[in-house]
């Protein structure tokens, strides 16, 4: 059961992710996206972490899918999209995908880890919690900053110069 | 000759009665056994008096109800019959259209109207079926340079998400569809489908008014769910816990509007904005954008899209009950069973047929059901207030209230909350359990 829902959620992420790729139409394009990204949470489903699959639906196909829904909706087409048609660099992205890919598997393969254990419990989100404010709270603290300080950024960027104050509407 | 049937021939009566045997034979090979073997071989069926209770034996179940109650039971208790009807689907599609009704009449009363009243001859009772009659027998019309596989799938997914949220709410002690442990955040994923599936479905009608509505759509919703989550933090930081059945059970002794009233508040808000209702309707805006996002829709896919409407509906009414109105808990109204009831059964008419087995619910899930559906009726008639109250708001006030006004607020019961926990009174491990 287990083997049949792991093809059938690769077959979906991998198929999904090309046609993301390779499709003409952008919005097709953002919609496979979506369902590449939806199988990565339906993996997380399968390796039992609950909360991480949640958010990855939450987060990726619920904020950032929709972004670039946005973004492919609202601007015109020729501003972000600049047609280049060489073979040559697709040739060589697959040639880059295919030596990352091996030399992942090798590292796998030589780090000794041959089989897993599938009995085991699914993870706390408690337990996820109370490490990230014990443990890796430096981690956290520096991910706070940098997202704050994208945050100021964006709004920096986002403001415009040529609307003076009593033009705006609020 | 006759004047009723004046074209009347015995030799095409008697080739028609063939005809229709034939066809109830074919059917039946071709749909009928299949079901059989389906049902042989994915239910698991009861053994009674030792013998395995096979669809061969439908005639015996009908003749035996001492046989048949056993059989319903056990089908009471299958994911199936979880999802399609008790607390799953067919439950939360009654409510709906029972809200549909009554919207009409409540707000009719409000403005001092009469609301439908010619249907069905009592107040108007069958006016929802006449116009869900009306809906299938509508032609769908596809706008010709509509975008037809999104346009398409539109509605069905949008009853579909609808449906995933209403299975994550809990009715009764353990009648809930799904219950994973971390079934809010499956909630926080699934309201973030809707406005993906509202703003494709507008760009696919290839129409002026769908897209705007739909843009409409997308920023209301995105700008109303940060407030949304962050309102029922204080809730979860309380309870301890991400599961609705157990926060539910954490709310025996008090409600957590007690101790979150402005979680609550905001919550509501954000529900209004959620659903797109007055006075946040301006994605379906009628009288600017002729009706938003749903312009282009005819027939039975606009008649999807309410159903998902109501759905969602009734699972955001069923959500603030679950978190803040204690779901399920309350005073125990519901009658006990009587004890004899359960051993011998009920006796039946003239013939004394005993039915053992019986009752097909225990007490307190009935009562808790009770209480859930007054509750959640309760909040839905709140939700349906303020559309015979109040006007729409402009675009740009909505997102100042979304974006600078409720995620303030909504900090501030987060602090409070936390100030419990800390100070050691609520939650896990406090004074007041």
């Amino acid at each position: 059961m287990v083997d049949a829902v792991f093809l059938a959620l690769s077959v979906l992420t991998i198929g999904s992710a090309i046609v993301a790729l390779e499709i003409r139409s952008l919005i097709y394009g953002s919609i496979a996206l979506m369902l590449t990204l939806s199988g990565i949470a339906g993996f997380f489903l399968l390796l039992d972490a609950p909360f991480v699959a949640m958010f990855q639906l939450s987060v990726y196909v619920g904020s950032i899918a929709v972004l670039i829904l946005f973004t492919v909706m609202l601007v015109r087409r020729e501003l972000i999209f600049n047609k280049i048609e060489d073979k040559r660099r697709r040739y060589a992205g697959i040639g880059l995908m295919l030596a990352l890919m091996l030399g992942l598997g090798m590292v796998i393969i030589g780090s000794g880890m041959k089989s897993m254990e599938t009995n085991s419990p699914s993870v706390d989100y408690k337990k996820i919690g109370a490490d990230f404010l014990t443990y890796y709270s430096p981690a956290l603290i520096v991910m706070a900053l940098i997202l704050a300080a994208s945050v100021v950024g964006a709004l920096t960027l986002a403001r415009r110069e040529d609307i003076t104050n009593d033009q705006r509407t609020d | 000759m006759s004047t009723i049937a004046p074209q009347f021939r015995l030799s095409r009566f008697i080739a028609s009665l063939f005809d229709i045997i034939f066809w109830v034979l074919l059917i039946f090979s071709l749909v009928g056994l299949p079901i059989v073997f389906i049902i042989l071989f994915y239910i698991k069926l009861p053994i009674i008096n030792g013998q395995l209770m096979t669809p061969y034996l439908a005639l015996t179940w009908i003749a035996d109800p001492s046989q048949t109650v056993p059989i319903i039971k056990s089908l009471i208790h299958t994911t199936f019959f979880h999802v399609v009807a008790f607390p799953g689907f067919g439950f939360a599609a009654l409510l709906s259209a029972a809200t549909i009704y009554v919207e009409r009449k409540f707000l009719a009363k409000i403005q001092l109207r009469v609301g439908p009243l010619y249907c069905g001859r009592i107040e108007g009772i069958l006016q929802l079926m006449g116009d869900g009659l009306k809906l299938i027998s509508k032609e769908i019309i596809i706008p010709a340079k509509a975008d037809k596989p999104i346009f398409w799938i539109g509605p069905l997914l949008f009853v579909g998400t609808a449906g995933a949220f209403v299975s994550l709410i809990p009715v009764a002690p353990g009648w809930v569809v799904a219950n994973p442990t971390v079934s809010l955040l499956a909630v926080f994923a699934t309201i973030g489908f809707f406005p993906i599936i509202s703003v494709l479905t507008a760009w696919a009608a290839n129409n002026k008014w769908t897209f705007i509505g739909g843009l409409r759509a997308l920023h209301q919703m995105i700008a109303f769910e940060i407030p949304l989550i962050l309102s029922l933090l204080s809730v979860v930081i309380l309870t301890g816990t991400l599961n609705l059945s157990q926060i539910v059970q954490s709310q025996q002794h008090y409600w957590w509007i007690v101790f979150a009233p402005i979680s609550a508040i905001v919550f509501f808000i954000c529900i209004l904005a959620e659903l797109e209702r007055i006075p946040f309707d301006l994605p379906e805006a009628e009288s600017e954008i002729v009706a938003g996002w749903l312009t282009e829709f005819s027939g039975m896919m606009y008649g999807l899209i309410q159903l998902g409407t109501y759905l969602k509906l009734y699972a955001f009414a069923g959500l603030f009950t679950v978190l803040f109105l204690g779901g399920w808990n309350g005073p125990m109204v519901w009658p006990p069973l009587s004890p004899e009831l359960i051993t011998h059964g009920i006796t039946i008419g003239p013939v004394n047929v005993q039915i053992a087995g019986l009752p097909l619910f225990s007490q307190p899930m009935l009562n808790g059901t009770l209480m859930f559906v007054i509750k959640t009726v309760g909040v839905i008639l709140l939700i349906l207030l303020p559309r015979g109250v109040f006007p729409r708001i402009r675009i740009d006030m909505l997102l100042h209230t979304g974006w600078y006004k409720l995620i303030g607020l909504a900090f501030v019961n987060i602090f409070i909350a936390l100030g419990l926990l800390y100070a050691g009174v609520l939650g896990p491990g406090g004074l007041i359990q």
